[in-house]
């Protein structure tokens, strides 16, 4: 049995890995809850960002986290023809046909980034990333901490922007009725579309945060998207407070899981977790709306 | 009319499979290797037909039948000397036992949920076998059997082609397809209908899994060596998935002409491993969005509006100025 | 219970088939099926009417096993079914049809046919299903079209094949749901013919029917529902021909209302704002629209002009809220044009015909439930400033004072009536040039409805241009300068107000009783 000062540390980057895990799982949640979207693809959203942080600071010099709403604007801006050109034209083929064109999505640019980019594993080297702060007995890198308080302070943007502004309004009247929305006048199309690139911002700028904290592949897509999965279902579709939650439970999970069964098992349990999840209560365990 | 057609196609199907036992005394041994491949790829595009095409069952976890088919076919081979034709028997129980298991959780899952759900299940068994020891972990294990001649590959492929046909025929052409079809196009109607819907998707899965897991069995064999990555890999999912929907969804022959496509873009493309990938993602994107019932049913469509009457050129014909 | 009394079905010697004690579906705090006692006997065929949103689609459901019963019991051939799924009862001999048809679209009209035949004897001879088979086509005249696939066919095809369908299972029990629906007259004749062809001795059939002809020439006993309630029951001729049971269908079933006395003073005495003079808001010319293969409006003409306030009536399935919303843009028409204010809005989306200031107020309200009042009200009011919405909003409080007080509820904690005022006050947050209200009294209590309209008569007197569309002809033709009679999707009786209330063939119009 690992020391207490080992099993406090790892639950601590367990919780705040939880609030990175939650911010792109909000992308997943949003585009889930509004456009009934299964987006497989969005896991190379988020390596997107990855990529985006690591070529920013390679050939700008400008620190990733100072960029961050640049990495955010810039996959959202590239998520948006992508809901114009491909999703649009689906509209009314039923749930099958779009999720499909994003698995299509998902396996283009997974292997767009290897022929761009290399197979190679990256990291983004920065101080923060490897620096540790120690409180106590526990110790954890600083980019977990700095990470969670973005995240954090993303997914209160997101529940302002929802729950405050006309946009908001009109995401949540989208997402409940989308027949009465368009009678009272909300261009559902528009807000699909806008609904999906904030998906894909939020995947981009969560991505950023992960590429400081771990390395990546072209491939680790597929990973994340299902840890974002197990996140939407712990907290609860279209619950954004709820996505919070279920991230903190999954990152802690995840933690407990390497713990006890061997560091390797960490995405494992996030997996298992989901399945089991999934199969007791499709809806979620925090049922609820927006 | 069916009935001819589907004479004729039964004769197709078996003159194709005759004439397949003779390849390797004509092709090289680089054609004896495509031609396996190929088989592997028609065996697991009509598992994953029956599944999606025939019971609305889309699943992205054929990787973890084909992977544990593997497992076990190397597994059962290091420990026993057993015949190859049934230890590929027992990779096709085992994966579907897996799936008999699992099936009471999936099945609660509808559509999309149900997609997902199998993507995880993938996922969950591919990090398993990477972190469990008595696989080997990440390195995996070797096949300590001496290995097989290309050409005894290619027969076994042959059989297990040749049985999957029997099989996938059993249920698309006989009075289960219909009951496979209807829980397809509407399940709560079909539950009206007094049909046990459970029992109807359990077998498809159940059948489908099995030959999953003898192919990954065979493809074990073929490679001697395997791991995680490989044998549980998303590639699998991506391929076959890819290539029941650019031949044809719920179409007999759509595997077929799938995998003839899947696997000639990929020889066409064999320096350019990415670049193939990349473009198999443009090709599903383009016929799920023009052509759902893929190349093949465009080419059914062709045929039916090349031989049918016009009457519209007729009208035009006789309206036109003497 | 008013009205008739409920007595033994009239077959009191035949043993019970089917038998519900207390059959109760609740959803929420909706009680959508209250406390229903139905005894159906072998070889009867029971109707079963009411308003819409009565219970009946519900019924069906619960008999069938797609829906789970809240409370009570339902006993089938002497066995309690009440804990069955839907495959069982199909199994044991419940057969049942869609209001709107499922046919497998992609496999033939046999093959759908063999759907329920294999389930239900997967190793039966081969000569013998295909006997069984040709026998049911034959019967339901599909025996033409038996290797055509499903979505090949016609509406009324479609509707013989749900049918045809069910036989297949061998019910004792077929429940046909709205089978008549968007039928033509001959169609019609047709499909009774059908369905007392496939009556028996050993099997009875519940007919959940809108078309009023259908069970007056099939049913041998109907039963009443009302607001999820048994209202009636008892003899076919009996129950059509009683007062109280054309009340439930006219919307007098009420004592009238101060409202409507109030609001037939101004109109009597033909207040109506120049009516030719004033401009078109809204015209249709040759209308035909539909869902798919049922053509539900064949052919209206009409004119709203500014200030006036027209109401479409109509007996339920005729076309009313298809109207509004094509009007609204939610349906496109097939043939025909609409303007607004004289610019043709063919081609245009819900939401751009919402901005040329058509405001629609649903049927079945669709508030929406997560928003709070405050919101559902502000999301109509698009691209204005603050001080402009906060108008509206003052407008719309002062109409209906509750909302202002309940404006940070959601919208899910308001009750029914509640819902309705919030539907309404949504409608008109867009300041709009016309109003289409669809039905707002259904389901709502007198007392309720009475406040409803006593609103609705404050906007008219504000100049409001309204389109009505309502059951409860009295409350319509109280409030309306000028009515339309729908009948099958074309208008069967135009005029004003006046003469529609006092026109004798309105009643008939609605309890079908005009040959």
């Amino acid at each position: 049995m690992p020391s207490l000062d080992v099993v406090a540390s790892s639950l601590a980057s367990g919780f705040f890995l939880g609030g990175i895990y939650a911010l792109t799982a909000l992308g997943l949640s949003l585009v889930l809850g509004v456009m009934r979207l299964v987006n497989l693809a969005h896991g190379e959203f988020l390596i997107l960002g990855a990529y985006a942080g690591l070529f920013l600071l390679k050939w700008t010099g400008v620190d990733p986290l100072a960029g961050l709403l640049l990495v955010g604007l810039a996959v959202g801006l590239l998520a948006y023809p992508i809901h114009r050109f491909l999703l649009t034209p689906l509209r009314g083929k039923g749930p099958e046909a779009p999720m499909m064109t994003m698995f299509g999505v998902s396996i283009i640019m997974q292997n767009l980034f290897i022929l761009l980019f290399s197979a190679d594993t990256r990291s983004i080297e920065r101080d923060y990333a490897t620096a540790s702060l120690s409180v106590g007995p526990v110790t954890i890198a600083w980019i977990y901490v700095i990470g969670f308080a973005v995240s954090v302070i993303a997914i209160g943007l997101v529940h302002l922007l929802v729950s405050r502004t006309a946009f908001g309004r009109d995401l949540r009247a989208s997402a409940v009725d989308p027949f009465a929305a368009a009678i009272v006048g909300v261009d559902v199309q528009r807000v699909h579309a806008a609904t999906f690139a904030l998906g894909a911002a939020c995947a981009g700028i969560g991505g950023t945060l992960i590429g400081i904290a771990f390395s990546f592949t072209p491939s680790s897509g597929a990973t994340y998207l299902l840890t974002n999965f197990a996140v939407v279902v712990l907290g609860g579709m279209g619950n954004i407070m709820g996505t919070l939650l279920g991230g903190v439970t999954l990152g802690i999970m995840q933690s407990l899981g390497g713990i006890v069964l061997g560091d390797g098992y960490r995405d494992l349990v996030g997996m298992v977790l989901f399945l089991i999840v999934l199969a007791i209560r499709p809806t979620g365990l925090l049922a609820g709306k927006s | 009319m069916a009935g001819a057609s589907r004479f004729a196609a039964a004769v197709a199907i078996v003159v194709v499979i005759a004439g397949l036992t003779l390849l390797p005394q004509f092709s090289g041994e680089y054609g004896v290797q495509i031609g396996f491949r190929l088989l592997i790829y028609i065996v697991l595009g009509e598992a994953w037909n029956l599944l999606a095409g025939y019971c609305g069952l889309v699943s992205l976890g054929t990787s973890s039948f084909i992977g544990i088919g593997a497992y076990v076919l190397v597994g059962v081979l290091n420990a026993a000397d057993v015949p190859i034709s049934i230890t590929l028997v027992g990779s096709g129980l085992v994966a579907a036992i897996v799936a008999f298991v699992v099936s009471p959780a999936l099945f609660r899952l509808r559509g999309l949920y149900f997609t997902v759900g199998t993507l995880a299940l993938g996922e969950a068994l591919r990090l398993f076998m990477i972190n469990a020891s008595f696989s080997g972990g990440a390195g995996g294990w070797f096949l300590n059997a001496p290995s097989p001649s290309t050409n005894a590959l290619f027969y076994y492929a042959i059989g297990l082609l040749a049985a999957a046909t029997i099989v996938i025929s059993a249920c698309t052409q006989t009075r289960f397809s219909i009951l496979l079809r209807s829980v397809r196009d509407d399940e709560d109607a079909a539950t009206q209908m007094g049909v046990r819907a459970f029992h109807v998707k359990l077998a498809a899965f159940i059948i489908a899994s099995f030959l999953m897991g003898a192919a990954g069995g065979l493809q074990a064999y073929k490679l001697g060596a395997i791991e995680p990555y490989g044998m549980f890999g998303m590639q699998w999912t991506i391929d076959v998935l890819s290539l029941v929907i650019i031949g044809g969804l719920g179409l007999r022959l759509g595997p077929v002409v799938g995998a003839i496509i899947v696997i000639a873009l990929g020889e066409y493309l064999a320096d350019y491993p990415e670049l193939h990938i990349a473009i198999t993602g443009v090709i599903l994107i383009v016929i799920v969005r023009f052509a759902p019932k893929g190349i093949l049913g465009l080419g059914l469509q062709l045929a039916r509006w090349l031989t049918a009457p016009r009457p519209a050129s007729g009208a035009l014909r006789s309206g036109a100025p003497r | 219970m008013t009205g008739l009394h409920a007595t033994t079905p009239s077959g009191p010697s035949r043993a019970p088939l089917l038998r519900t004690e207390g059959l109760t579906k609740r959803y929420g705090g909706i009680v959508a099926a209250d406390a229903i006692d139905l005894t159906i006997g072998l070889g009867e065929i029971c109707g079963v009417i009411g308003p819409n949103g009565a219970g009946k689609s519900t019924l069906i459901g619960l008999l069938g096993g797609a829906l789970r019963a809240s409370a009570g019991r339902i006993h089938f051939d002497g066995q309690d079914v009440t804990a069955l799924a839907d495959f069982e009862r199909a199994r044991l001999g419940i057969g049942r049809t869609y209001q709107i048809p499922r046919p497998f679209l992609d496999m033939s009209v046999e093959e759908n046919l063999k759907v329920a035949q294999f389930s239900l004897s997967p190793f039966a001879a081969h000569t013998l299903i295909e006997r069984e088979c040709d026998e049911i086509l034959e019967q339901t005249g599909l025996a033409d079209v038996r290797r055509l696939p499903a979505n090949a066919l016609p509406l009324l095809r479609r509707k013989r094949l749900e049918v045809a369908r069910a036989l297949a299972l061998k019910p004792k029990l077929l429940l046909l749901d709205e089978v008549g629906a968007g039928l033509i007259e001959s169609e019609l004749t047709e499909l009774i013919a059908l369905i007392k062809a496939v009556s028996g001795p050993n099997r009875s059939i519940v007919v959940i029917e809108h078309v009023i002809r259908v069970v007056k020439e099939c049913c041998d006993h109907l039963v009443v529902l009302n607001f999820g309630k048994k209202f009636a029951e008892g003899s076919t001729t009996s129950v059509l021909s009683d007062e109280s049971v054309a009340a439930v269908y006219l919307g007098t079933a009420h004592s009238p209302s101060p409202a409507a006395a109030v609001a037939a003073a101004p109109q009597s005495s033909g207040a109506t704002p120049n009516p030719e003079s004033a401009e078109t808001v809204l015209a249709l010319s040759e209308v035909f629209a539909g869902y798919g293969q049922a053509k539900v409006l064949n052919g209206v003409d009409m004119t709203v002009r500014k200030g006036e306030v027209v109401a479409i009536l109509g007996a339920n399935g005729a076309g009313k809220t298809t109207l509004a919303n094509t009007i609204s843009g939610a349906i496109k028409p097939t043939h025909g044009r609409i303007s607004i204010a004289g610019e043709d809005i063919a081609g245009l989306s819900p939401h751009q015909i919402a901005r040329r200031g058509i405001a629609h107020c649903m049927e079945g309200r669709r508030i929406f439930t997560p928003l709070s009042v405050e919101e559902n009200l502000l999301i109509a009011a698009r691209s204005v400033d603050r001080g402009e919405a906060a108008r509206r909003l003052d407008e719309v409080y002062a109409l209906f004072p509750i909302l202002a007080e309940r404006r940070a509820s959601p919208g899910a904690s308001m009750s029914g009536g509640q819902q309705q005022m919030l539907a309404i006050g949504r409608a008109l947050m867009s300041k709009p040039m016309l109003v289409i209200f669809d039905e707002i009294s259904l389901g709502l209590a007198p007392v309720m409805m009475d406040r409803l309209y006593e609103a609705l008569l404050a906007l008219k007197a504000g100049g409001l241009t309204m389109l009505l569309i309502e059951q409860d002809v009295e409350r319509a033709l109280a409030l309306a300068d000028r009515a339309h009679v729908l009948e099958r999707g074309k208008f069967a009786l135009s005029g004003s107000a006046g003469a529609i209330r006092s026109d004798a063939r309105l009643r008939h119009l609605y309890l079908g009783e005009a040959e």
